[in-house]
């Protein structure tokens, strides 16, 4: 397998609000602080393959509720990398998590750890027994506590062998030889788990921010903590505090017989997750984010405070609505399906847990934001962080997402769970529908999911290894629909059934035009507004005289657009030599300052514009992104337009290609090949053109709302 | 209301039997209790005004015994207790004193404590004077004098006196439970069931009430009850961990008398939105799940 890693750290759905390092006989260690609630919840590293990242799927959940203090290990991340094996002994790093917690001004601390990690805070608890409110042991390590797992036993680690097969390769002569090769192998054996890729990548870029010899002194010749059993079972029998261990049965990396020795002699909970391997914190994040949260409210009540539970028949009719921000387009279509359902349930109370820009529109409407949206991980700033110019690797970005999707779940749980909704839907509503269908227990409401386009689909120049990752996201979702079909009370399709795409979720996979039939209802399409009647009176209306030909120019809600709009700017003198009475209007969004593009005269920028559409429908010409929602705004209205879809955007180059093609509506462009001259050109084939496109249906948010009305 | 009141000639088949029974005696005066199961940890579920007895926790021994030994026994006053004729033998001291009692005799050395309406009185005495015996104490519709909010339409009638009128709370009345108990009986436990389609928890308590008599409760209505400033020194003496579980419709004890005693003895304020008087018997699930988490989070 060859598992890419990106060159640099993705967008966190939180980061620190304070950092630092320790200093300890000169190593220098590095610590982050997130939150500042009265309890520290302190998370130990594991071992230099890693480095404190590994906890990006519970810091930014457990911050909510707890001050929460991670650290690098020596050896790895910010952290030195000290030259004596001596510096990576377990008592070392278990000294640095007490440093860092004095240097951060905890007296006591919940501890964590994963693997390594358990020892560490094991260890603490049992020297230190007045700082150690809780010990967390997940996957829990202790050298000689018990023999280690037969997989390290199997070859010698320091001796060269004949084979690099399999565990052979815990041998510090392949780690020198091919460390990443070592990495790969590894962590596929602590994420047995089918369909891991990501965070196999994950685990294999933090290995490699630590390097082989970092790895050699802390695992294979710093000195054991240790020297008997004996007194490994003693140290652990002094742990005086709650202690609660989770163990993965499929773990490849630490026994059973070890985590059930940890709670056997401290008296602790032994929780087993069947299925799970070394890693639930990364694979399992939902599950084990909520162990932690019980364990940590069982030790340290929190504050007292009112709970409200409404009898069943006193409970108002509630909808929690969960747009996706990705793009303005889910926002308007779902208002309007919003407001057909409640002319069918008219006492219907519709909460929205969005993120700008979809804000924008709901408050626009008048639509109630639910209160906890203030505390989503931005995902539009995401998206925008991982574009070029023009360009946006979708499949990449959304995967690249994982962490803010986890934290974005997170949220919504504990809204759910505090409040009872008796329907949820979600409207690409990604983290929604996948955590959903993983952990299955915590679906207590009807659940609709709402999507335009079924299938990840791998760009050509991705080459192999993207073509085996988006097959292996579709198998997951094929999976996740056969095994739990009680999660999805409906699916519904934006569009009609020969608008989903014929193509393959992948090898061996279903042909997902035949798949989505099976699994889906199609709503026709849903465009938010009433198609324009009165055309010239709405040109009036917007200021557009008749004898003008008005281009609007406009990238949709994201702030991905920006080289777009500069690249159409540039080609306005030479179109405007061409159209002599063309007026240009572009239109910013609400993600990009129009100040920050070229000014012309004679060309007007406007920022957000709320009723674009209107301004959509009463142009002459069109110039937008390959973005559904804006191009289908324009085919209901018959509009002329070009598109430009974003470089690597599957979406918008298959999906979204694939529909305006049926509806023979708009003119594909390529930013790659298209500059101003051909731009300008083909404003001017363009510009006024009667059209003649296959019709849009209006009745797409009635015919959803029905779909949806049945489950309240 | 217009409900027939027939009283079953005989209690209903039980989800879960006693293990143990048997009476304590305090001045003359016997007292019946049972206990449920072996389990290490006990839960005491007190008595409320003698109107009813013990069954009324009917929607809760059966699961509460599944994870806990639980003990209860019949107030002074209805069940299989004793019904003293002089006033001070109500006294909510003595009501304590019973439960205090039962812990004895149960070789019961500490308990979590459970109480229901005027429960909440007794258990307060109970916790703040023998913080020894209770791990934790979880009071639904406390009738707690300490503070919240009064109803005036209760207020416009005395208990005492002769009144014009038998309409609505002036029944709440000596002479009117005089002449005519079941009519009383009928319109209270219809004033604690608030909610809608609760016919049968009323039928129970009817039921229940009419084991006992219109005299025994005029009795009872002379012994000592707790005075305002009195509760709120006894809820700021609690050290055990405090659930308040109280229903925001309840029309005997308005839900800020839970909001009180939850805020004077630092606990925690479930509130039941839509619930009456008794949560505990009209929501049993909804409560037994919220007991349940509240017991094994205790130390």
């Amino acid at each position: 397998m060859i598992v890419a890693v990106s060159p640099r750290e993705q967008t966190r759905a939180r980061y620190p609000d304070e950092e630092g390092f320790v200093e300890r006989d000169g190593v220098r260690v590095f610590y982050e602080v997130y939150g500042d609630a009265p309890t520290t919840f302190l998370l130990f590293p594991t071992s230099p393959i890693s480095h404190s990242r590994l906890w990006k799927a519970q810091i930014p959940y457990l911050s909510r509720y707890f001050r929460v203090v991670v650290f690098d290990p020596r050896g790895n991340g910010k952290s030195d990398r000290p030259e004596m094996a001596e510096a990576y002994s377990y008592w070392e790093v278990m000294k640095d998590g007490r440093a860092v917690l004095e240097a951060t001004g905890a007296e006591t601390a919940l501890l964590g750890g994963l693997c390594d990690g358990g020892g560490y805070a094991l260890m603490l608890a049992a020297t230190d027994p007045a700082v150690a409110l809780g010990v967390a042991a997940i996957s829990p390590s202790l050298p000689r506590l018990t023999p280690g797992h037969p997989n390290y036993r199997r070859h010698p680690s320091t001796e060269p062998l004949d084979t690099d097969e399999g565990w052979a390769k815990w041998n510090v002569h392949y780690w020198r030889r091919d460390f990443r090769g070592f990495l790969e192998f590894f962590f596929s054996q602590q994420l047995p788990e089918p369909h891991s890729t990501k965070q196999i990548e994950d685990c294999v870029r933090w290995g490699l921010d630590g390097g082989v010899q970092s790895l050699v002194l802390a695992d294979e010749e710093a000195p054991p903590p240790f020297a008997s059993a004996e007194e490994a079972r003693d140290l652990v029998a002094r742990v005086r505090c709650p202690v609660l261990v989770v163990h993965g049965e499929l773990d490849n990396c630490q026994t059973r017989e070890r985590a059930l020795a940890v709670a056997d002699l401290t008296g602790g909970t032994f929780v087993a997750l069947e299925g799970a391997g070394h890693m639930p914190t990364a694979r399992h994040p939902v599950k084990v984010n909520g162990l932690l949260k019980e364990f940590a409210d069982e030790v340290v009540p929190p504050a007292p405070k009112v709970k409200t539970w409404t009898r069943a028949l006193s409970r108002k009719r509630r909808a929690l609505f969960v747009s996706s921000p990705i793009g303005l387009g889910h926002a308007r279509r779902d208002v309007a399906i919003a407001q057909e359902l409640r002319k069918l349930h008219p006492d219907l109370e519709i909460d929205w847990l969005a993120q700008h820009p979809v804000t924008m529109v709901l408050e626009a409407e008048g639509e109630r934001i639910h209160p906890a949206s203030a505390e989503l991980a931005n995902e539009s700033h995401h998206i925008e962080s991982e574009s070029a110019e023009h360009d946006l690797h979708a499949f990449q970005a959304i995967r690249r997402m994982d962490e803010i999707l986890v934290a974005n779940f997170m949220l919504f749980h504990d809204v759910v769970r505090d409040e009872q909704y008796d329907l949820w839907i979600g409207d690409e509503a990604w983290e929604l529908d996948y955590f959903l269908h993983e952990n299955p227990e915590l679906k207590s409401a009807a659940y609709v999911w709402l999507t335009d386009f079924v299938g990840w689909l791998p760009m050509a120049d991705g080459g192999e290894r993207e073509a085996f990752l988006t097959a292996d996201y579709n198998a997951e979702m094929i999976e996740h629909i056969a095994r739990f079909p009680r999660i999805r009370d409906r699916a519904i399709f934006v569009g009609n059934r020969e608008d989903v795409v014929s193509d393959s979720f992948g090898p061996g996979l279903p042909e997902i035009r035949d798949w989505t039939e099976q699994h889906y209802d199609f709503a026709g399409y849903v465009t938010g507004f009433e198609p324009v009647s009165d055309r010239e009176k709405l040109r009036a209306e917007l200021g557009y005289g008749p004898g003008e030909q008005v281009c609007v120019v406009t990238v949709g809600g994201s702030g991905v657009g920006g080289d777009l709009l500069r690249r159409v700017i540039a080609a306005f003198p030479a179109a405007l030599q061409q159209v002599a009475n063309l007026r240009m209007v572009v239109v910013a969004g609400p993600r990009i300052d129009p100040a920050s593009l070229p000014a012309h005269d004679g060309l007007e920028v406007h920022a957000y514009v709320h009723d674009l559409y209107r301004h959509l429908a009463a142009c002459d010409l069109a110039v937008v992104q390959g973005g559904l929602t804006t191009a289908m705004e324009l085919t209901a209205n018959g509009r002329p337009f070009l598109y430009f879809p974003l470089r690597h955007h599957f979406e918008q180059s298959f999906h979204v290609h694939h529909r305006l093609e049926r509806y023979g509506a708009g003119r594909r462009m390529d930013f790659q090949t298209d500059g101003p001259a051909e731009i300008a050109a083909a404003i001017a084939d363009e510009i006024g053109r009667e059209t003649e496109y296959r019709p849009v249906e209006t009745d797409g948010a009635a015919l959803a709302a029905q779909l949806i009305a049945d489950l309240l | 209301m217009a409900l027939p009141l027939t009283t079953a000639p005989r209690e209903q088949s039980r989800a879960r039997y006693p293990d143990d029974e048997g009476y304590v005696e305090r001045d003359g005066v016997r007292v019946f209790y049972e206990v449920y199961g072996t389990n290490e940890r006990t839960v005491l579920l007190l008595p409320t005004w003698s109107i009813i007895h013990s069954r009324q926790w009917k929607g809760q021994i059966p699961y509460l015994a599944r994870f806990f030994r639980v003990v209860t026994f019949d107030g002074r006053g209805n069940g299989r207790s004793d019904r003293p004729t002089t006033p001070s033998a109500y006294d909510e001291a003595e009501f304590a004193a019973d439960a205090l009692a039962v812990l004895d005799a149960t070789a019961t050395e500490r308990a979590a404590i459970v109480g229901y309406s005027l429960g909440a009185q007794r258990g307060l005495i109970l916790a703040a004077e023998h913080p020894e015996r209770v791990e934790g104490a979880l009071f639904i519709g406390a009738s707690y004098p300490g503070g919240g909010k009064a109803f005036d339409e209760r207020a416009r009638f005395t208990w005492e006196d002769e009144l014009e009128t038998d309409e609505g709370w002036a029944k709440y009345n000596k002479h009117f439970w005089l002449r005519d108990y079941p009519g009383f009986v009928d319109f209270f436990f219809s004033r604690i069931f608030a909610e809608p389609h609760s016919t049968k928890e009323i039928e129970d308590c009817v039921g229940w009430a009419l084991e006992t008599t219109a005299e025994t409760l005029v009795t009872a209505q002379h012994g000592r009850t707790l005075e305002p400033e009195e509760a709120r020194a006894l809820a700021g003496r609690l050290r055990c961990p405090l659930l308040v579980v109280h229903g925001t419709r309840d029309e005997i004890a308005h839900y800020t008398r839970g909001e009180a005693l939850a805020d004077h003895g630092g606990g925690r304020l479930f509130l039941v939105e839509g619930g009456g008087h008794a949560p505990h018997a009209r929501d049993p699930v909804a409560f037994n799940c919220v007991l349940h988490d509240f017991l094994e989070r205790l130390p």
